[in-house]
C-alpha cells in the first residue's frame, strides 16, 4: 500500500491520463449537480420556507399555487378541522420589476403572506407597499430602502428587508401583506384578480401531538373535497418539473459516475499489465496478492481525490463566467455526493484488475 | 489482420474503453435528445403558429404565460404602419380532466383565420364554434384525440377534439387550441371574478414589403410598455430556453472531450507500451502505413461498437422516458454526434499516430535484449 503512496508521490504524471479524464467528468458531475440543485432551489423556496406543516389547494387547481383559490368560507372550514392550530392566506404573482438604476426587468414573485416565513422574524409587520425581498434579488441590483416599480401597473414596493432562500419558479421572492399583492396580480391580470379575503392556498400550523397525515385527511374531508391537502414536501414535489427534473438529472449524474468507473478500470488495467514483472518480483520477495491489490486500490481512490479537487477549482472558475441565466448552485452535500461517487466508482473500477494481480506468478521473476 | 489479433486476445481492455465510449455516446444522444424535445415540448406552440409577430407586455419578460396586452396598447400596436393582419392571441394554463385524470394544459385561444392559427395541423380541423378544440397529436393517447371530450375543471367547460397538431406543445404540458372567444369563456368560467379577459398577446403578420424584423421594431417604436418580438426571437428568447440550451450544450462539450480525452490517452498508453514491438515490426519490414492502418482500424473498432452501444442504450432509454415528455433522436443529430465522435477520436489520437509515425526501425539496435547497443 505504502508503495503505492510512493509510486504516485514520485510518478505523479504517470496517473495524469486517467486523471484528467476524471477531472472533466467531475466538472461534468458538479455542473450536473449544479444545476439540479439551482433548478430545485430557486423553484422551491418559497414552499420549503413556510412553517406550516400543510399547503392547502382547491382541489381543482392540481396542486398548483397559482391557479388555486381558497374562498374565506372555505377556510373557515379549514380551520374547523381536528388538529388545526392556525392557517394563513399565502399566493403568488410573478411579475416583472423595475429596479431604480437598472435596464432591464427583474423576475419577481410577489407573495402576499400571513404567516411568517422561515427566514422572518415572527412578529414581522410590514406596510402596504412594502417588502421583504430575496437576497438573491441583490444580484439584479435590488437593496434596501429601493422603491421597486412592481407588476404591470409600475407600483411602487419598497424593500425594508431581506429574506433567505424564498424564491418561486425561478423567480425573486418578494413578500408583501396580501392586500397589496391582491392589488399587484390585479393589475397585472385582470383575468386571475381574486376579492379581499380570498387567497390562492392556506399554509395550516397544526396542534401539538397532532398527526400531519392525519390533518390533511380531516381538512379534505371537512370541506368535503373542495381542497387538496398535501404536506409541505408533497407540495414542493407536486411543483411542475421537479419530479423530471431530479429523475432525469440523477439518472445523467449516474450513468456519467459509471462512466468514471469504467475509465479508472481501464486505466488501472493498462498500469497492472505494465507492471505484472514488477509484482511477480514483489511476490517473490513476500508480498501477498492482497497487499499489491491494496495499493493499486489506494492509488484509485487517491487519484479520484485529486482529481475531484482539481475538477472543483475547475467548476469553481467555470461558475464564475457561467451567464447568470443558468441557475448552477453548488451546495456542499451535492460535492460530498460527487466525491463519495468517484471514489466507490474508482475502487470499484480498480477492482477490475484482481484478478490479474491474483494471478501473478512470484516463479516467473526468475524467468 | 494484427490490429484485429490484439483485440481479441485483450478483451478487457477493448471492451472496457469501448464500454466508456458507449456509456459517453450515449450520455451526448439522450441529451441531445433531451434537449431537442424539451424545447420543442417547451416552444413549439410558437413555433408554429402562423403569426410572424408577436407582441407582448413588457412587464412579461418575453414570457406568453405572463404578458396581457391591455385594449389602448393593442389598438395602438393595431394601428402601427406596416400591420398587414392582426388577432389577439391569449394563452392560459389550465388543470384539463382527459380521459379520467386531471392533467396539466395549455389553452391557446386564437381568431380563426388570423395571425396566430397552429400551422401543423396533421389530422381533423381547426376549431370553428365554442366547445372545440385542436390537441397536440402527441397527447392523443391520453385523452387528447379526435372526438374524446376534455373537460377544463375550473368552471366545468366541455372541449371537444375536432383535430391534432403536430410539434405545437408548450410549457411542457399537453396543449389546446380554441377560438379567442372560447378562450374568454374559459378564463370567465375559472375566475367569476375576473374584471376582463385580454390577450396575452398581439398576434400580428406584417404587409407585404414589410419584414417582420422591421414591423417588430416599428411597433416597439411607436408603442410603450410592449415588446414585439419576431416569430424566432420569441422562441429564442422565451424564458428557459436560453438557459436550458447553454446548459445542456455545456454539458454536451464536456461529453465530447471526455470523449476525445478518453480514446486518445488509451492509444497512447497503447502504443508506448507496445512501442519497442511496433520498432521491431518495422525493422522487419512492414510500412508505417500498415502500422498507422492498424492503430486506425482499432480506433475505428472501439468507436464503432462505441456508437452502436450507445445508439442501443439511447434507443431503450428514449423508450422508457417516453412518458411526459414525448424524447425522439432525430436521425440528423444522430448522424452529426457520430460525425463528432468519429473526428474527436481521430483529433484525441492524433498524438499517438503521429508517434507511430515517426517509430524508427534502426531504433532496434538500441536494444540489448535483442543484441543492440543501448
Amino acid at each position: 500500500m505504502k508503495l503505492g503512496l510512493v509510486e504516485l508521490r514520485r510518478k505523479p504524471l504517470r496517473f495524469a491520463i486517467a486523471g484528467s479524464a476524471l477531472v472533466l467528468l467531475t466538472v461534468l458531475l458538479l455542473f450536473l449537480g449544479g444545476l439540479l440543485d439551482g433548478l430545485y432551489i430557486n423553484s422551491t423556496g418559497l414552499l420549503r420556507s413556510q412553517q406550516g406543516e400543510l399547503i392547502v389547494y382547491s382541489s381543482d387547481a392540481k396542486d398548483s399555487l397559482i391557479r388555486s383559490r381558497i374562498d374565506p368560507d372555505v377556510r373557515a372550514e379549514v380551520e374547523s378541522a381536528d388538529g388545526v392550530a392556525a392557517t394563513g392566506g399565502i399566493g403568488v404573482a410573478l411579475v416583472g420589476g423595475e429596479v431604480p438604476g437598472e435596464s432591464d426587468l427583474v423576475n419577481l414573485s410577489v407573495s402576499g403572506f400571513e404567516l411568517p416565513v422561515d427566514a422572518m422574524s415572527s412578529d414581522v409587520s410590514l406596510a402596504p407597499d412594502q417588502a421583504l425581498a430575496d437576497r438573491s434579488l441583490e444580484a439584479d441590483g435590488v437593496d434596501v430602502g429601493q422603491r421597486v416599480l412592481v407588476g404591470a401597473a409600475r407600483t411602487p414596493i419598497e424593500v425594508v428587508g431581506w429574506v433567505e432562500d424564498t424564491n418561486y419558479l425561478q423567480q425573486g421572492g418578494f413578500f408583501v401583506t396580501p392586500d397589496t399583492w391582491r392589488r399587484v396580480l390585479a393589475d397585472s391580470r385582470p383575468d386571475a384578480n381574486l376579492p379581499a379575503g380570498t387567497f390562492q392556498a392556506l399554509v395550516v400550523e397544526l396542534a401539538d401531538g397532532a398527526d400531519a397525515a392525519d390533518v390533511a385527511e380531516a381538512i379534505d374531508a371537512v370541506t368535503g373535497g373542495a381542497t387538496s391537502t398535501l404536506t409541505r414536501d408533497e407540495a414542493v414535489q407536486a411543483l411542475p418539473g421537479i419530479r423530471e427534473q431530479n429523475s432525469t438529472f440523477s439518472a445523467i449524474i449516474y450513468v456519467t459516475l459509471f462512466v468514471a468507473g469504467l475509465i479508472v478500470a481501464l486505466f488501472f488495467a493498462l498500469l497492472t499489465l505494465e507492471r505484472i514483472g514488477l509484482y511477480s518480483v514483489l511476490k517473490a520477495l513476500g508480498a501477498s496478492s492482497p497487499q499489491i491489490f491494496g495499493g493499486v486500490v489506494v492509488q484509485a481512490v487517491v487519484v479520484a481525490v485529486v482529481s475531484f479537487a482539481f475538477g472543483g477549482l475547475l467548476m469553481l472558475a467555470l461558475a464564475r463566467v457561467l451567464p447568470s441565466e443558468v441557475p448552477v448552485e453548488l451546495v456542499p452535500s451535492r460535492a460530498v455526493q460527487i466525491v463519495v461517487g468517484l471514489v466507490v466508482m474508482s475502487a470499484l473500477g480498480a477492482a477490475v484488475s484482481l484478478r490479474r494481480v491474483v494471478r501473478v506468478d512470484p516463479a516467473s521473476a526468475i524467468g | 489482420m494484427l490490429a484485429f489479433a490484439e483485440v481479441r486476445r485483450a478483451k478487457l481492455r477493448f471492451g472496457l474503453l469501448a464500454g466508456a465510449v458507449g456509456l459517453l455516446v450515449f450520455l451526448i444522444l439522450f441529451v441531445q435528445a433531451l434537449l431537442g424535445s424539451l424545447l420543442l415540448s417547451f416552444t413549439g406552440a410558437l413555433e408554429n403558429q402562423s403569426a410572424e409577430v408577436l407582441v407582448y407586455s413588457e412587464d412579461a419578460r418575453k414570457n406568453i404565460s405572463a404578458s396581457v396586452v391591455l385594449p389602448p396598447e393593442q389598438a395602438a400596436v393595431e394601428a402601427v404602419d406596416g400591420v398587414g393582419a392582426s388577432a389577439p392571441l391569449g394563452e392560459a394554463t389550465v388543470t384539463v380532466e382527459a380521459d379520467g385524470d386531471d392533467a396539466d394544459a395549455s389553452v391557446f385561444g386564437f381568431v380563426p383565420g388570423g395571425p396566430g392559427e397552429p400551422t401543423r395541423l396533421v389530422d381533423g380541423r381547426l376549431p370553428t364554434a365554442a366547445g372545440e378544440a385542436v390537441a397536440s397529436e402527441e397527447d392523443a393517447g391520453a385523452g387528447f384525440d379526435i372526438g374524446d371530450t376534455v373537460t377544463v375543471v375550473d368552471g366545468n367547460v366541455a372541449l371537444t377534439v375536432v383535430g391534432l397538431t403536430e410539434r405545437s406543445r408548450f410549457s411542457v404540458a399537453p396543449t389546446l387550441w380554441v377560438t379567442f372567444d372560447t378562450y374568454a369563456q374559459l378564463r370567465r368560467a375559472a375566475n367569476p371574478d375576473a374584471e376582463e379577459v385580454v390577450p396575452s398577446a398581439v398576434a400580428l403578420v406584417p404587409a407585404e414589403g414589410v419584414t417582420p424584423q422591421e414591423l417588430a421594431a416599428r411597433v416597439d417604436d411607436q408603442v410603450a410598455g410592449v415588446d414585439a418580438l419576431t416569430r424566432s426571437q420569441a422562441v429564442d428568447e422565451a424564458p428557459g430556453v436560453s438557459s436550458v440550451n447553454t446548459s445542456f450544450q455545456l454539458i454536451l462539450a464536456l461529453s465530447f472531450l471526455v470523449v476525445a480525452v478518453v480514446i486518445g490517452f488509451f492509444f497512447l498508453i497503447l502504443t508506448v507500451q507496445k512501442q519497442f514491438t511496433l520498432t521491431v515490426l518495422r525493422a522487419v519490414g512492414a510500412p508505417t502505413s500498415y502500422l498507422v492502418k492498424a492503430l486506425l482500424a482499432q480506433i475505428g473498432l472501439v468507436v464503432g461498437v462505441g456508437l452502436v452501444l450507445g445508439g442501443l442504450l439511447t434507443y431503450a432509454a428514449v423508450t422508457g422516458a417516453s412518458a411526459g415528455l414525448p424524447i425522439a433522436v432525430e436521425p440528423g443529430s444522430l448522424a452529426l454526434t457520430a460525425i463528432g465522435v468519429v473526428v474527436l477520436s481521430l483529433v484525441g489520437s492524433a498524438f499517438t499516430l503521429v508517434r507511430v509515425g515517426r517509430i524508427d526501425p534502426a531504433d532496434v539496435m538500441n536494444r540489448q535484449n535483442v543484441g543492440g547497443l543501448a
